[in-house]
């Protein structure tokens, strides 16, 4: 019992690098769409997606 | 099911991402938009003229929903595959709906407690720096928690604890630290200004919350499902 394996354990699925990437893009769409602020294309941006950042509870103006 | 493949979890996350999207667009728009609407009622006196028109930005609002909520499932998908073998569930459903419930509490709910909604007219430009370290500090230390609370459970199977002891010892970890983050995190800088209702304020905050719960929750189910056969795997007892 030296490795805490769970009783009914699955086979490690093969996760490459690009996947990680994918993750850092999507967190990096998300970051746009929600949390950017300060230049011309953030200005129309926030607007336009300016009732989803108060629904969804971001920090906003 | 044992043998999923990333691009299999990655198919499944993405279509139910869509689907929580859609969901939590609709709730949207039936209980945060009228909330909105009052509130920019009361703020359009003092407000400069707008660069889109109130249909546009509803549609930008649900837009950024389903937008949002693709980003994140494919997010926990990716992690899924990653840490699929080390959750602690017997079922891919368990494994998938307890990364879910995770994703909810560390990054919709604690945020929404110690942070919660503010309509337009609440936040000063001046602040938003802060106030987004602020969101996303707490929202990291959470995920740290809750890797902690992982952490442990795993660790007390070498100590040859039983699953319970393990699950209650898991629990008393995370509502601990999730406390002590709510708890310690510094307040929103902003006052609410006395010209916003104090009724309105509470309504647009479940409004809200509501919102993010419908995106989590469609998400959580929809994807626990998809990872599981239609019908059970073991013949039924014949009664």
């Amino acid at each position: 019992m030296s490795s805490p394996a769970p009783s009914t354990s699955v086979a490690p699925i093969r996760v490459p690098v690009v996947a990680w990437l994918l993750v850092a893009v999507a967190l990096g769409v998300i970051y746009v769409l929600l949390q950017l602020n300060g230049t011309a294309f953030a200005e129309q941006l926030h607007e336009f997606t300016h009732d989803g950042r108060h629904a969804l509870g971001v920090p906003c103006h | 099911m044992t043998s999923l493949t990333l691009g299999a979890v990655l198919r499944r996350g993405a279509l139910c991402g869509l689907i929580a999207g859609l969901a939590a667009a609709l709730v949207g728009l039936l209980l945060v938009e009228p909330r909105l609407d009052d509130a920019i009622a009361l703020e359009e006196a003092s407000h400069e003229e707008p660069m889109f028109s109130r249909a546009t930005q509803v549609f930008g609002g649900a837009v950024a929903a389903v937008a949002v909520a693709v980003c994140l499932a494919l997010v926990v998908a990716v992690v899924f595959a990653g840490v699929r073998h080390r959750l602690p569930a017997s079922t891919d459903f368990g494994r998938a709906g307890l990364l879910a419930l995770l994703g909810y509490v560390t990054v919709a709910l604690l945020p929404a407690v110690k942070y919660p909604a503010n309509p337009p007219g609440v936040g000063d430009p001046g602040t938003v720096t802060e106030r987004t370290m602020q969101y996303l500090t707490l929202i990291a230390a959470a995920i740290a928690i809750s890797w902690l609370a992982l952490l442990v459970h795993s660790r007390l199977a070498g100590r040859s604890w039983s699953a319970q002891h393990r699950t209650a010892a898991a629990v008393a970890v995370a509502a601990v630290g999730y406390v002590a983050l709510l708890m310690t995190w510094p307040a929103n800088p902003d006052p609410v200004p006395d010209t916003i209702p104090a009724g309105l304020l509470w309504d647009f905050r479940m409004a809200s919350l509501a919102e993010l719960t419908a995106l989590w929750t469609v998400f959580g189910l929809a994807f626990a499902l998809s990872l599981t056969p239609r019908r059970a795997l073991t013949p039924a007892f014949s009664a």
